[in-house]
C-alpha cells in the first residue's frame, strides 16, 4: 500500500541498493510529506539504515534516484542533515562535547576557515536545546548512551537544516532522553521541518510518528499512520520471511550479476 | 661530557643545521602521524615507509645522483603505488586489509633491497651513503638535503594546520563529513599524500625500516597525556622533536652509528614512560585510584561493623578491641590495624587503652553506610523482586558508591522505610 504525499519533500524513485552486488533494497518508490515526523519501521536486516544512507549519498545506488526539495541532494545539501547510528563512531576519540556539536557548523564554514564566535554560540544553543549545556567541555568518552545521542542530535540541529535523516536516535537511550528527543522532534516538525527516523520499536512507533514507512527489503507500505499502521500491514512486513526475495538476492551476489543490465 | 657540552652549545653552525633539520623532520612526521593514528591506519604508515625504498633506488638509477628532489619524487611514486594497490586488493578481492598490507610491504621492500644491493655492486662512486636511507643518518642532513627536506617538513605542518578541522572530522566520523558535503575523498587523498611525504622526509634522519615508528609512536604517547586533538598534535610534535634532537646528538657523537634506531628507542622510551606516569590515563594514576578506592571500601566496612556491634548492645560509642571487631567480621589483622590508625588520624575513631570507639563524625559515617546497605537491599527486593536472601552481596558493593542525590531519591521512593527485608532497622 503506497499513499503519495501531498507536498512531497523527499522522493525515492525506483531505488535499488546493493551490498557487494547483493541487492538489499528493491525498487523503493515513494514520496514523503513535508513537516511530518516519519518513522521507517521494519525487522532486522530490512534495510532501514541502508535506505537513509542511500538517500544521503553514503552508498552507491544500483538504480533509481532520490530527490529532495525537487532537486538532487548536492543542490540542497545545506538544507539536509544526517544523524548516524551512535555506534558508528569511536567515542574514545580525543575531543569534547562542544567540539562535536561544532562539527555541525563545518558545512557553513567551508574549508580552511576557523569556527567563528557565532558558530560557538549556535553550538551552545543547540546543546541547551537537548539539555546538555552542563556537559559542554566534557570528554565524549565520559558520556552515557543517552547523552551521546543527545550530542549527535545537537550536532544535527547546529546545521539549521529543514530535513533530517536520523538513524536509530532512540536506540539504547533512557526514558528521559527518549522523551526529550521526541519533544525536540515534535517542535521541529511543528515549525515545518521534516524528520525521518529509523526506528525498531513497534510499540512506541505507534505513539511517535505521523507517517509510517514499512520496509522489509522492499517497500511494504508508506502513508499516514492511521491508514498504514494496521495489523495486516505489519504482518506483511514482519510475518513470513521474504524467502524468495532473499534467495534471489543471494543468487545475484554469487553470480556477480549487475543488478541492472547495462548496454 | 665534553662532546655533550660542545654539541649543546651549538657553537658549530653545522650542528645547528643538523639539529634544526632533525627536529623539523621528526616533528612534522609526528604531526601527520597523529591523524594516521586517529584514523587507525598505523599499519598503512608502515607499508608506505617500506615501499618508498624501491622508489629511492629507482631515482638514483635514473638520475645517477643523490639529489634529494629526485629521491623525494621516486619515494613518493612507489609509496603511492603501494597504497593504491593495497586499497585495490582490499576493495576488489576477499583479502582483508591487514593481509594486503603485509603482502605489499614485503614485496616492495624486497624489491627495494634487491635494487639497493645491485646499486652497491655497480661500482658507481656516487652511491656511497645510499644505504643510510635504510636506518637513517641525521648527520648527513646538510646543504641541499637539509633545505629540501626542511621545506617539505614545513609544508606538511602548514597543510595540517590549514585543514585541521576537516582532518579531525574525517578521523572521527567520515560518514557525517560526507553527509555534510565535505570532499571526503579528496581529504582522504590529502591525508594519504601527507603520510607518504612525511615518510619521505623522515627517511634521511630515521630510515625506511623504522619510519613507521616516527609516525605512530609520538601520537600514541601524546594520546595518553590529553583528551584533545589539538593538544595531542602539539604534544606529539614536541615528543617527536625531542627524539629527533637526541638522534642528531647520537649522530654527532658516533658518526658510524645509524641514527634511526636511536631515535626510535628514545621515542619508545618516552612513550613507555608516558604510559606509566601520565595523569588520569597512566598506569600509575590508575593504580593509585584503585588503591584509594580499596582504602575507602575498607574504611567504610570497618565503620559499618562498628555500627553493627553498637546495635547489638545498644551503645554505639562503646570501645571495642581489635579481636572483637574481627569476631564480628573477618578482616586481615594487619590491614585492620592500619585502617583503624588511618580513621583515627582522620578523626572518625578514638583509641583509649586498646579500645577503639566512634567519634561523633565516625558514628554518622558508619550509620550512613549501614543505612545505604539496607536501603539498597529493600530496593532490590521490593522493586527488582529479588529474593531477600540474594540481596546482601549486591548491597555490599553498592553501599560504597551511592551518591547523596541517589540516597535522597531512594529514601523518597521507598518512603523512608523502617525495616530492611531482613527485619533490621534502617537508621536515619
Amino acid at each position: 500500500m503506497k499513499i503519495d504525499a501531498k507536498n512531497p519533500v523527499v522522493e525515492f524513485h525506483d531505488l535499488t541498493v546493493s551490498y557487494h552486488k547483493k541487492p538489499v533494497l528493491w525498487n523503493i518508490d515513494m514520496t514523503l510529506p513535508q513537516g511530518a515526523l516519519i518513522g521507517i519501521i521494519g525487522p532486522n536486516g530490512a534495510g532501514k539504515s541502508t535506505l537513509i544512507k542511500a538517500a544521503m549519498g553514503l552508498l552507491p545506488l544500483a538504480s533509481g534516484y532520490v530527490r529532495m526539495f525537487n532537486e538532487s541532494l548536492d543542490e540542497v545539501r545545506h538544507k539536509v542533515s544526517y544523524v548516524p547510528q551512535r555506534e558508528t563512531v569511536d567515542w574514545d576519540f580525543p575531543t569534547s562535547v562542544i567540539d562535536v556539536v561544532m562539527m555541525g557548523r563545518y558545512s557553513k564554514l567551508g574549508l580552511l576557515t576557523r569556527p567563528r564566535k557565532a558558530d560557538k554560540e549556535m553550538a551552545m544553543n543547540c546543546l541547551r536545546k537537548v539539555g546538555m549545556e552542563a556537559y559542554t567541555d566534557r570528554q565524549i568518552s565520559q558520556l552515557s548512551g543517552g547523552q551521546q545521542q543527545r550530542v549527535f542530535l545537537a550536532r544535527a540541529l547546529a546545521q539549521e537544516a529543514d530535513l533530517y535523516f536520523m538513524d536509530e536516535p532512540f536506540a539504547g537511550v533512557d526514558a528521559a532522553t527518549e522523551a526529550a528527543i521526541l519533544a525536540i522532534m515534535q517542535e521541529m516538525t511543528a515549525s515545518g521541518k521534516t524528520v525521518i527516523v529509523v526506528h525498531h520499536d513497534l510499540q512506541s512507533a505507534a505513539e511517535f510518528f505521523d507517517w509510517i514507512v514499512l520496509l522489509n527489503m522492499r517497500l511494504v507500505a508508506s502513508g499516514p499512520i492511521e491508514k498504514v499502521f494496521t495489523n495486516k500491514m505489519l504482518q506483511e512486513t514482519y510475518g513470513g520471511k521474504l524467502t524468495v526475495l532473499a534467495e534471489v538476492g543471494e543468487l545475484v551476489r554469487k553470480r556477480q550479476m549487475p543488478s541492472r543490465e547495462k548496454y | 661530557m665534553e662532546t655533550f657540552k660542545e654539541f649543546f652549545s651549538f657553537s658549530d653552525p653545522s650542528i645547528v643545521s643538523v639539529v634544526v633539520g632533525a627536529i623539523l623532520l621528526t616533528a612534522s612526521s609526528a604531526v601527520v602521524g597523529t591523524f594516521t593514528f586517529l584514523k587507525k591506519k598505523a599499519l598503512v604508515g608502515d607499508a608506505v615507509a617500506h615501499s618508498v625504498l624501491p622508489g629511492i633506488c629507482l631515482a638514483f638509477i635514473l638520475s645517477g645522483t643523490k639529489n634529494p628532489i629526485w629521491m623525494i619524487l621516486g619515494a613518493f611514486l612507489t609509496g603511492w603505488i603501494s597504497l593504491v594497490i593495497i586499497d585495490h586488493i582490499t576493495t576488489k578481492s576477499k583479502i582483508k586489509e591487514d593481509t594486503a598490507i603485509a603482502l605489499i610491504l614485503s614485496v616492495f621492500f624486497g624489491i627495494g633491497i634487491l635494487m639497493l644491493t645491485n646499486i652497491q655492486h655497480s661500482g658507481n662512486p656516487a652511491q656511497t651513503g645510499l644505504d643510510s636511507f635504510l636506518f637513517g643518518k641525521a648527520a648527513a642532513l646538510v646543504g641541499q638535503d637539509l633545505i629540501v627536506f626542511g621545506i617539505v617538513a614545513v609544508i606538511l605542518i602548514i597543510t595540517v594546520a590549514l585543514f585541521f578541522k576537516e582532518l579531525k572530522l574525517i578521523a572521527f566520523d567520515s560518514n557525517y563529513a560526507k553527509a555534510l558535503g565535505l570532499p571526503v575523498k579528496a581529504l582522504d587523498l590529502l591525508l594519504t599524500s601527507l603520510t607518504v611525504l612525511a615518510v619521505v622526509t623522515g627517511i634521511q634522519a630515521v630510515g625506511v625500516v623504522l619510519m613507521a615508528a616516527m609516525l605512530i609512536t609520538p601520537a600514541a604517547a601524546a594520546r595518553i597525556w590529553t583528551n584533545d586533538v589539538f593538544k595531542m598534535t602539539l604534544i606529539a610534535a614536541i615528543l617527536g622533536g625531542i627524539s629527533g634532537l637526541s638522534g642528531a646528538y647520537v649522530s654527532y657523537v658516533a658518526p658510524a652509528m645509524p641514527t634511526g634506531p636511536w631515535i626510535v628507542i628514545i621515542i619508545s622510551v618516552i612513550a613507555i614512560v608516558s604510559f606509566f606516569i601520565a595523569p588520569k590515563r597512566g598506569i600509575f594514576a590508575r593504580s593509585i585510584q584503585q588503591r584509594k578506592l580499596q582504602r575507602l571500601i575498607m574504611d567504610e566496612n570497618l565503620l559499618k561493623e562498628l555500627y553493627h556491634l553498637g546495635e547489638k548492645d545498644e551503645d554505639p560509642y562503646k570501645g571495642r578491641t581489635v579481636d572483637e571487631i574481627i569476631e564480628e567480621r573477618f578482616f586481615p589483622k594487619k590491614k585492620l590495624k592500619i585502617a583503624l590508625m588511618r580513621l583515627k588520624r582522620q578523626g572518625f575513631l578514638e583509641k583509649k587503652q586498646g579500645y577503639w570507639s566512634y567519634t561523633e563524625a565516625g558514628k554518622i559515617k558508619g550509620q550512613r553506610v549501614v543505612k545505604l546497605h539496607r536501603l539498597w537491599e529493600l530496593y532490590l527486593s521490593k522493586y527488582m523482586k529479588i529474593a531477600p536472601d540474594h540481596v546482601h552481596e549486591d548491597a555490599e558493593t553498592v553501599e560504597h558508591i551511592i551518591t547523596p542525590e541517589l540516597e535522597a531519591r531512594l529514601e523518597k521512593m521507598l518512603e523512608y522505610p523502617e525495616f530492611d527485608p531482613h527485619e533490621e532497622k534502617i537508621p536515619y
